[in-house]
């Protein structure tokens, strides 16, 4: 067929939609049966930019027609060619809308798929690297959607891959803080499904980034928390002394992370880089390798003073 | 091709290759060119067996195959006795004379310490023969005789001293290098031990991980095996459905009148067409 087939179908069906004076109701059947056919064959053509408009359209005729289904996956074709095209603004549009649709359907996993897409896809972009802020915090803000929309409909176990993702774009920003949440995060998700290797991993990524992050109170607090977490009480405040047996401090990776952090309190270097070389370690994900890699990163001997005053600190906290 | 992969061919291609290994073959066969060193590697070895052999005997609680074990106990420890003055007489030697003859630009002597040491070591031979437990044998008299393990070498050594008052001092001295000669070796063997386990217990590391990756990934397909059951099963009855109801509106066309007026009809103008054409 000649490329001028597609033009036609377009303008006609956009006849079909404009309201005029002999026309007093638009006739979307068979306007975004025209609309697909034309996005189709712009699309064979390889002339994106049309075959997105046309898609849009069809989408916008499968809504008139209340079936929100198929309006959603015309959105998603859109959102690809957008992509296509590099224009991301776009891309992120198109999928929170299909995204919007899916759930509308009552169909909460091809939203959150929908929505990790246009993340996976911003995240992967090339303008990531040149564009520091917007496109990112976007794909961040993504990933966070999604998590949540699987959340509220129970599937946590699905959400592991996205928090996974969003923590390595927060890597990928050096925002440890964030990643680190993230990580912690996923480790509530997997704790909640049972997924105690998952856990385990997570917990023991969240005290790499900290330590990476040079930030060693955070990551030996965040060891007393994980290692108390999984009893399920409320203890509060409690000395080093007092880790309770469970399913964290049972694992490899716990081990390894306190014989990182005895390494690290030591300030002993080559026993550092013999942790980090584990295989507990090389167990993780690769963004996590890495950084793991590069311990330790900065002063190392001076953390041994600073924990001679905090342990004094917290006796004194005990006795009265 | 993953990495376990690799590794598994990598370890199949190194064991096909190792008799091509020089170094290794080296050193399993450290004394390959010398004649006492060989002998007495055997004549170790034995005892090594026998002495494996009787720690068997005293955990063993079947009364036959304790006195089974004791039996063969004894008769190679009278075999080895029988090795004993062999190894007494190329101890004596001072330069093994074949190697001399093969290696004529450097001479392979034994220094006055190894010469000696040797001595001794052979001197040793038939108390450590005599000390095997073979059943029989009341509470074991110290003897000179050192045994593998380090700890024992020390207990032992501390008697030796005390028993054997009667020594010199210079014996004691090679009694001592010969004991830490002894021990290096069992250390090279361990260290190689290690190794080998270090590299098993990392490949089981990474089995360990994925097999736990595994169970959460079926783990989370479980809840979705069972929403495409029930759908499944939807449709299947909507499909049941379907053909019954399409059944009946084919019996219902069939069984009218309307089957047979089709097919006269169509018999009628095809005759026509025939005619046509004809």
């Amino acid at each position: 067929m000649a490329s001028s087939d597609p033009h036609k179908l377009m303008t006609k069906a956009d006849k079909l939609t404009k309201l005029s004076l002999t026309r007093w109701s638009a006739d979307w059947k068979s306007a975004t049966q025209l609309y697909e056919q034309a996005a189709n064959g712009y699309r064979v053509a390889k002339d994106y930019e049309k075959a997105k408009i046309a898609f849009e359209k069809a989408s916008k005729g499968q809504e008139m027609l209340s079936s929100p289904w198929d309006a959603a996956k015309h959105m998603e074709s859109a959102a690809v060619l957008a992509k296509d095209l590099g224009n991301w603004t776009e891309v992120a549009d198109f999928y929170r809308k299909a995204s919007e649709l899916y759930t509308e359907c009552g169909r909460p996993q091809p939203a959150s798929d929908a929505l990790a897409k246009a993340a996976r896809s911003l995240s992967h972009s090339p303008a990531c690297s040149a564009l520091e802020d917007a496109d990112p915090d976007d794909a961040i803000q993504l990933y966070t959607d999604a998590c949540d929309i699987l959340e509220e409909d129970g599937k946590e176990q699905m959400a592991f891959d996205l928090y996974r993702a969003a923590a390595n774009v927060y890597i990928k920003l050096e925002k440890y803080t964030d990643a680190a949440a993230f990580l912690l995060r996923l480790g509530l998700a997997a704790d909640k499904c049972k997924a105690t290797n998952s856990q385990c991993k997570a917990y023991l990524s969240a005290i790499v980034v900290y330590l990476y992050a040079h930030d060693f109170k955070q990551a030996e607090k965040c060891y007393n928390d994980c290692s108390q977490k999984d009893k399920g009480e409320n203890v509060g405040l409690l000395p080093l002394a007092y880790c309770r047996i469970d399913a964290f401090l049972r694992s490899d990776q716990s081990r390894c992370a306190s014989k990182l952090l005895s390494a690290y309190r030591e300030g002993d270097v080559e026993e550092i880089k013999r942790v980090a070389h584990s295989s507990t370690i090389s167990n993780l994900d690769n963004t996590i390798i890495k950084l793991a890699r590069k311990l330790p990163t900065g002063e190392v001997t001076a953390l041994k003073t600073d924990d001679g005053k905090d342990e004094e600190a917290l006796d004194e906290n005990d006795l009265t | 091709m993953s990495v376990i992969d690799i590794l598994t061919r990598v370890d199949a291609i190194c064991k096909k290759y190792d008799k091509y290994d020089i170094e290794k073959q080296k050193d399993s066969n450290v004394s390959g060119d010398d004649a006492f060193a060989r002998l007495y590697g055997v004549v170790e070895a034995d005892i090594e067996a026998a002495l494996e052999k009787a720690e068997a005997a005293s955990k063993e609680k079947n009364r036959a195959s304790v006195v089974a074990l004791n039996a063969e106990i004894r008769r190679t420890k009278a075999r080895l006795l029988e090795e004993v003055p062999k190894l007494q007489r190329l101890a004596m030697k001072r330069v093994d004379i074949l190697v001399f003859s093969l290696n004529f630009l450097f001479v392979k002597g034994l220094s006055t310490e190894e010469f000696a040491a040797r001595n001794d070591l052979v001197l040793a031979l038939p108390d450590r023969i005599q000390a095997i437990p073979d059943g029989t044998a009341a509470a074991p008299k110290q003897s000179g005789g050192w045994s593998a393990s380090a700890s024992r070498t020390e207990i032992k050594f501390d008697s030796v001293h005390v028993q054997m008052g009667g020594l010199t001092m210079n014996t004691f001295n090679k009694v001592k290098s010969l004991v830490s000669l002894g021990r290096s070796m069992k250390c090279v063997k361990q260290s190689r031990q290690d190794q080998g386990l270090e590299m098993i217990s990392e490949g089981l590391d990474t089995l360990k991980n994925m097999a736990h990756d595994m169970n959460e990934e079926l783990d989370r397909q479980v809840p979705l095996m069972d929403e495409i059951d029930t759908k499944v099963d939807r449709a299947t009855a909507d499909l049941k459905n379907t053909n019954v109801r399409l059944k009946d509106t084919v019996n219902q066309l069939r069984s009218s009148r309307n089957f047979c007026i089709d097919i006269i009809l169509l018999c009628i103008i095809l005759g026509i067409a025939a005619y046509l054409y004809k």
